[in-house]
């Protein structure tokens, strides 16, 4: 029998909705892993070539944190795992709201329903909103044991920080459908940021390939740089700009640790709210064949032996007897075994970078956007009015806002209504 | 072959780009040493020849090549839109034709210098509570003068002087009528709703779609244009009035001031009234209202617009982008032909 109860403020209830954003973009799942000082949130790839992890602080994070595990041989540990998807349509984003609109919350608490008198296994999310409405929610898990990267930190001598605010910047410069992101160490005090796709195109499909862009950047901005010089070191852009961009909502500093191109890379950030992201991303580095070589001799990990290993419910007493949280890796070899499939994969699924959507800016292109040509097949909110005679129960006309009626702009719809002409979010001061 | 040249217009150029791709994907920009040309003709719709003088976007602009110094180049147009806008803060911008690894391409050059960085503004302090997981709370960043240089390669095709020999602008006749239109943005919107309306139950209506979202414009010589739709269930229409209609110069017209008074124009002035009432009068073009609020996206760029309607044949807008001299005017002109009735 496990007991995992703990409480969230609507701060971090919000941060952990980010979390899950973050998670969400590497992976379909997110695994947690509950110890009596911390629960820790991860994400691992479907082709194992990038690994993210979350540590949430047991006296940091919550409210309140109890766990207790009575099962043996679980070392004090107690894992599962959900859908990321799941989890967000509970952890929705603006759960805090200082103006106690819409979706704001004042407690989260979570329980953990895994008794043997009990027929399934639940996740219980309680909401307590204002007016005191509590949301429940049940969710399904799996019990799994939970993989984790191994990291040689003691082999990655070079190392960057840099605040997350300017690599975000920096992030927004890169093309739309770029796949790699190569980080080269100048020699000539300046590093470089460039975004590419390793596609070879001819003919009239030059023209299709996407954008080559390079960030040029100061050593100097960074806060911390101590790189071998005329290192290159490739990694997805795509994890690449899923870490900063969640990074710069923590509005903390980013940290890379590496040590040669084909040997993992360490991203991470965080703590100051308690919550620290950390992120072991495969590498490649044979790029245009450039400055890659590796004087850096290569340290065999201390613990590369010790992969770190994944095991069936079923096999809970082959459960790892760790005391400690392993520091991640995966055999190098394996990675980059690996490389062509992540390729193939990340090209099928280019992520747009998501503007801050709580943001009070008006956002720059937003301006622009009214001079697109209009995208009929869109379904966007409208206000409209029922002008169906079938319905029996509407016997005075009404005013309807309603978004199930913007279905009868759809082609495919039969039922004939006159389409609503105006959308609400045009509509001013009537309310 | 050389082409370079600093960006003076950053905006300028990103929103002319922008609604030229609204149109087409592809550009063809021929570089010569008075003007640069951005032509789209898609396989259908409406196709722009735009003809800018060189500051209206360019400085320190030098073209170079075998062929009179005229560089002809297919350039896509949603890489170089994306590439311009990195440069919308950028304290420089350059873009020159180079190659790399035999592939021709467009580099752009951008020099930004942010030093509004609003981390730093607000350092992120420590939240009281330290160790445990050994972070330090973020330094106050330098703020100042952080110059970061961002590089784009947009991949363009070098055309051959034969293959552009066979394209040219489309001719038209002398129109009936021309007339300042009023701000695009009102004419957008209108005609977008128009078209939303006519799309209810579009499948279970007579007719394909774009039979559905036919827009038909017409002017006359006395200040309106008329702007309609009607589909089996509707009849909806819009009419401007007060209108211009500029005088036309001799010295552009074949045949000076006899051309003028026999011009389409001269004879439509006859007919018609200014409160667009009169059944007389108008001249009309059908056009594909969807095609039409693409071409409505060069709105953005704010310039004036004189539409020239051939009746019952096409409707030619020119755009005219404010310039500073006032003298060599960039002009983009779009080519919309009408449906027959």
């Amino acid at each position: 029998m496990v007991v995992l109860n703990f409480s969230l403020t609507p701060e971090t209830a919000a941060r952990v909705h980010d979390v899950l954003v973050c998670l969400g973009k590497f992976s379909d799942t997110v695994a947690f892993e509950a110890r009596k000082e911390r629960l820790t949130l991860t994400a691992l790839n479907s082709s194992k070539s990038a690994y993210a992890s979350f540590t949430l602080d047991a006296t940091r994070c919550f409210e309140s944190y109890e766990f207790n595990t009575s099962q043996s041989g679980s070392d004090g540990r107690f894992t599962f795992r959900m859908y990321s998807k799941a989890l967000l349509s509970v952890f929705k984003g603006r759960l805090y709201d200082p103006l106690g609109r819409d979706g704001a919350i004042d407690r989260c608490e979570v329980s953990i329903q895994d008794r043997p008198d009990e027929t399934h296994c639940r996740f219980i999310v309680k909401m307590i909103c204002n007016q005191g409405v509590v949301k429940t929610y049940k969710l399904t898990y799996e019990s799994v044991e939970v993989m984790h990267a191994l990291f040689d930190a003691n082999a990655a001598k070079n190392r960057w920080r840099i605040n997350s605010g300017v690599l975000r910047e920096y992030i927004e410069y890169f093309g739309t459908k770029t796949e790699m992101l190569d980080i080269f160490a100048g020699e000539d005090g300046r590093a470089v940021f460039k975004s590419y796709t390793e596609k070879i195109t001819n003919g009239k499909e030059i023209l299709k390939h996407p954008l080559v862009t390079a960030v040029a950047v100061n050593t100097s901005d960074f806060a911390e740089f101590d790189v071998q010089p005329g290192l290159h070191i490739i990694i997805s852009v795509k994890d690449f700009k899923a870490i900063v961009t969640h990074a710069d909502t923590l509005k903390s500093d980013l940290r890379a640790n590496y040590s040669v191109p084909t040997r993992p890379l360490k991203f991470w950030y965080g703590n100051e709210h308690g919550i620290l992201g950390e992120f072991t991303l495969m590498t490649s580095g044979d790029y245009q064949g450039g400055a890659t070589p590796t004087p850096i001799p290569q340290q065999m990990p201390s613990r590369a032996a010790s992969r770190a290993h994944s095991a069936s419910v079923d096999n809970r007493s082959f459960r790892s007897d760790r005391s400690e949280m392993p520091p991640p890796s995966e055999p190098a070899s394996r990675l980059s075994a690996r490389r062509r499939a992540t390729a193939a994969r990340r090209q099928a699924s280019p992520k747009p970078v998501e503007s801050n959507p709580d943001s009070l800016f008006v956002n720059d292109e937003e301006e622009d956007a009214q001079w697109e040509p209009v995208d009929y097949n869109e379904e966007e909110e409208t206000l409209g009015w029922d002008a169906s005679t079938e319905n029996a129960n509407t016997v005075f006309p009404t005013f309807r806002d309603s978004g199930t009626l913007s279905r009868t702009e759809t082609e495919d719809e039969n039922v004939e209504a006159v389409a609503p002409t105006q959308r609400v979010s045009q509509v001013q001061g009537l309310w | 072959m050389r082409f370079k040249a600093s960006i003076q217009n950053i905006s300028t150029f990103t929103k002319l780009t922008a609604s030229l791709n609204s149109l087409g994907p592809l550009a063809w920009v021929k570089l010569s040493d008075d003007q640069v040309c951005f032509t789209i003709i898609p396989e259908q719709g409406t196709q722009v020849w735009a003809v800018l003088s060189i500051d209206t976007i360019f400085e320190t602009y030098t073209v170079q090549s075998a062929a009179n110094n005229v560089i002809n180049l297919e350039v896509p147009l949603t890489s170089l839109n994306r590439a311009l806008k990195s440069a919308t803060n950028a304290t420089s911008a350059q873009i020159r034709l180079t190659k790399k690894d035999n592939m021709p391409l467009l580099a752009l050059t951008i020099v930004t210098a942010s030093s509004s960085n609003s981390y730093s503004a607000f350092p992120t302090t420590s939240s009281g509570i330290d160790g445990g997981f050994g972070a330090t709370p973020s330094e106050e960043f330098g703020a100042n003068n952080r110059e970061t240089i961002i590089t784009q390669e947009i991949p363009v095709r070098v055309l051959a002087p034969d293959t552009v020999a066979g394209l040219h602008e489309p001719q038209c006749r002398e129109p009936d009528v021309h007339i300042i239109l009023p701000p695009l943005l009102q004419l957008k919107s209108v005609s977008d709703r128009f078209t939303k309306l006519a799309l209810v139950g579009a499948k279970s209506g007579p007719g394909t779609v774009t039979s559905r979202t036919r827009l038909e414009m017409a002017a006359n010589m006395h200040g309106c244009l008329k702007m309609a739709m009607k589909t089996d269930s509707m009849n909806i229409s819009s009419v401007w009035t007060d209108l211009s209609n500029p005088e036309l110069d001799p010295s552009q017209v074949a045949g000076g001031e006899i051309g003028i008074s026999e011009h389409p124009s001269t004879r439509m002035k006859e007919l018609g009234t200014a409160d667009g009432r009169s059944e007389e009068g108008w001249a009309t073009v059908r056009i594909d209202a969807r095609d039409w609020g693409k071409v409505m996206s060069v709105g953005r760029l704010g310039g004036r617009v004189i539409a020239c309607f051939c009746d019952e044949h096409a409707l030619i807008l020119y755009v005219y982008l404010p310039s500073d001299n006032g003298e060599d005017e960039s002009v983009l002109t779009y080519y919309v032909s009408s449906y027959s009735a």
